[in-house]
């Protein structure tokens, strides 16, 4: 089965530490994966890609050395592979115009204002791994544990994820 | 390609291959291609290289090409035929000697292919290589095997059409029914508004609320899937579950309390679970044909003691410290036209279901009913229909398919020929096809496990009642319900599955409660065979 992985990009070692240190409690069923540039996640996306995997969600800087995260956001909405992939700013300095761009033209899903707490980046992470799962159509039980369970029952409930057999 | 996946792949190829290389004595070639696609849908439905539905139809491919009378082995298309003569008598007709079989039938093939097989009476030999028949049924102008012992005939294959109908099956149009009634309930809330009313009896006490809960979810899986249930269950019982302090053991009684209940409440009716259409599937195929009623009447009882019971042994091993607790579930009953139209076919159905004596209306019927007015009305529009668990119906039509060719080529009773049952006795059989049915199941889906054992159980069971002392509905019912009782492991049956993914419960405690729930229920069965069941057929 294919792995579905989880994405941080920031520019700033310190930042992208604790961001891995507050997610290491997924990695079990979502393996991480960190860059420390838009060119860096890109390499990492193609080697993604290549394997057959997936990206369910990318935490990404805005501000950074070479292309900003909002641009390598656009770039994700406009590939097949990352299309679905759900896209959060973690940032403290995008401009009100970055931002809007990164609404229209990336299907922002969240914005995350810097400095965030360790509670709210879990279930805004849980919440998006859960949307990206049950959008994906796959079983979501291998995975459940990590997400939402109250909406995945309800996801199963309405929509005939899986049957009887 | 993971190993496992080669592995059932190989392992499935090969036993197919064998099986028709090397005929078995006393195996027709029919019976050995049959035992081929037995062997290689039985490793593939316990392996899964493939998904279970696909290996379904593969079986029904395999079928239609390999057993059918139009297929590439037994076709009559380029056998050599003959005009039947026309002679003095009306009914009377001049065939050739070679024509007629041993047990005085003839063989025509119609426009289609398909074989026909006619009783006749012989008349007078006019001389020897021509033979005046009778038949009032015969069709003069269609065209006369020359041989019959031609092995086309002698596979005993029917037209590929008949393989293709097992999906149009009065079983399987039974559980297209109850789909539509259980998406109808979904779509409208019907069924967490039921819960809501129907747990607010049970007040606030932990264990009461328990059994409210167990008999909520037993019911409403009754009527439709374990699964649906356990996962409505889940959003009403989650948040509850949640509050309660870490370590009160109730936390995983309660988890574990719903699954068990929808796996039990799925023997209550015929459309519970899918089992529960290969049982009555292959009792029709014998000619004995259940209503829902009267499936009722045997399997609700054992239910509803099997929950009461299952209900007891989840307080008794997950004794809940906290003295209060209380399920509020918010809403209530929708009351659009469309709502109140999914209401009253639901209940409408149900109620032709229950009282077939006084109609006469069959319960394969009957379930038509919801099928077609659900989207009449505009009740269910047409993602509804496809949101249908079609898997599962391909799944169950594969399972009849394939027991039709193995009863057919006389491959079910080669197979059981293998064993002598006679020693067994009557409850032996019953008790030793529940058990093989209840360790496989516990491993692999219960319906696929009730597809292998079932065409065997019921070949030795025709054996055993045509010589008395034996009940055969009692004994296929038994042995379906003890399938229906696997819930040891989270493989077991999708609700265990989605209990254990909630992350509440481990494997232990759904091991301990399933095994002992499970043992019960065999108990259970094996007493009502012997002493309830036999009463009501």
């Amino acid at each position: 089965m294919s792995e579905i992985y989880i994405m941080c990009v920031d520019d700033e070692p310190d930042v992208l530490e604790a961001v891995e240190r507050d997610l290491s409690s997924f990695e079990d069923v979502f393996p991480l994966e960190a860059a420390s540039s838009a060119e860096e996640a890109r390499s990492v996306l193609q080697q993604i890609e290549s394997k057959g995997d997936e990206l369910a969600v990318i935490f990404c800087d805005h501000v950074m050395p070479g292309e900003t995260g909002v641009e390598l956001l656009e770039w994700m909405e406009q590939t097949d592979t990352f299309k679905n992939t759900r896209k959060a700013l973690l940032t403290g300095q995008a401009g009100l115009d970055a931002t809007i761009q990164a609404v229209n033209r990336a299907s922002l899903d969240f914005y995350i204002q810097k400095p965030w707490t360790k509670d709210s980046l879990l279930s805004i992470a849980r919440d998006l791994l859960t949307q990206y799962v049950l959008e994906s159509g796959r079983n979501p039980l291998p995975y459940m544990t990590m997400l939402n369970a109250e909406e995945v029952a309800k996801a199963m409930h309405e929509g005939g994820l899986i049957s009887d057999e | 390609m993971k190993a496992k996946t080669l592995i059932g792949l190989v392992l499935g190829l090969a036993a197919f291959l064998m099986a028709i290389l090397n005929p078995l004595p006393g195996l027709s070639l029919a019976g050995s291609i049959a035992l081929g696609i037995f062997l290689m849908a039985a490793v593939f439905w316990i392996l899964e290289p493939i998904p279970i539905y696909a290996t379904s139809m593969l079986v029904i491919l395999l079928q239609v090409m390999l057993l059918s009378s139009q297929g590439l082995i037994f076709s009559v298309r380029n056998v050599p035929t003959v005009v039947l003569r026309e002679t003095t008598g009306e009914f009377d007709f001049l065939a050739p000697a070679s024509a007629i079989s041993g047990e005085g039938f003839v063989y025509q093939k119609d426009a289609d292919n398909a074989l026909r097989q006619i009783a006749v009476e012989q008349l007078n030999i006019a001389n020897a290589e021509w033979i005046t028949i009778r038949s009032e049924t015969i069709d003069p102008s269609l065209p006369l095997i020359q041989d019959a012992n031609h092995r086309a005939i002698t596979g005993g294959a029917y037209s590929y059409s008949k393989f293709y109908a097992t999906l149009a099956s009065p079983i399987i149009m039974l559980f297209l029914g109850g789909f539509a009634l259980a998406a109808s309930a979904v779509k409208f809330g019907l069924d967490k508004n039921l819960t809501r009313v129907l747990l607010k009896p049970f007040g606030s006490q932990p264990s009461s609320v328990c059994l409210g809960l167990m008999l909520c979810t037993g019911a409403l899986s009754a009527f439709m899937s374990n699964t649906a249930t356990t996962a409505m269950m889940m959003t009403v019982a989650l948040p509850i579950v949640g509050s309660l302090p870490k370590a009160d053991p109730f936390r995983k009684g309660v988890a574990l309390a719903i699954p068990v209940a929808a796996n039990i409440g799925g023997i209550a009716t015929p459309i519970g679970t899918p089992p529960n259409a290969v049982a009555l599937a292959a009792l029709r195929d014998s000619g004995i044909s259940i209503s829902f009623a009267s499936w009722m009447a045997m399997a609700t009882p054992f239910a509803v003691i099997l929950l009461i019971v299952a209900w007891r042994l989840v307080l008794w091993l997950f004794k809940p410290e906290t003295d209060r607790f209380e399920i509020n579930i918010k809403g209530k009953f929708q009351t659009s036209p469309k709502a109140i139209i999914a209401y009253l076919v639901f209940a409408g159905t149900i109620l032709l279901w229950l009282t077939e004596k006084l109609h006469g209306i069959s319960t394969s019927m009957v379930a038509f009913i919801p099928v077609a007015l659900l989207p009449a009305f505009g009740v269910l529009d047409k993602k509804d229909i496809r949101g249908f668990s079609w898997e599962v119906l391909w799944l169950v039509a594969g399972g009849i398919s394939l027991g039709l060719s193995m009863k057919d080529t006389g491959l079910a009773s080669w197979l059981i020929g293998q064993v002598s049952w006679h020693s067994f006795g009557g409850l032996g059989v019953v008790i030793a096809f529940g058990l093989c049915g209840y360790i496989l199941s516990n491993l692999i889906s219960n319906t696929v496990t009730a597809t292998i054992i079932t065409p065997l159980a019921i070949t030795v069971g025709v054996a055993l009642s045509s010589q008395g002392g034996f009940n055969l509905v009692s004994a296929i019912v038994a042995i379906t319900v003890m399938v229906s009782c696997s819930m040891i492991l989270a493989i077991s049956t999708p609700p265990n599955a989605i209990a254990m993914s909630c992350g509440i419960i481990d494997t232990k405690d759904l091991a301990r409660s399933g095994l002992l729930v499970g043992l019960i229920g065999i108990v259970l069965a094996i007493l009502m065979h012997l002493l309830y069941w036999p009463m009501l057929t």
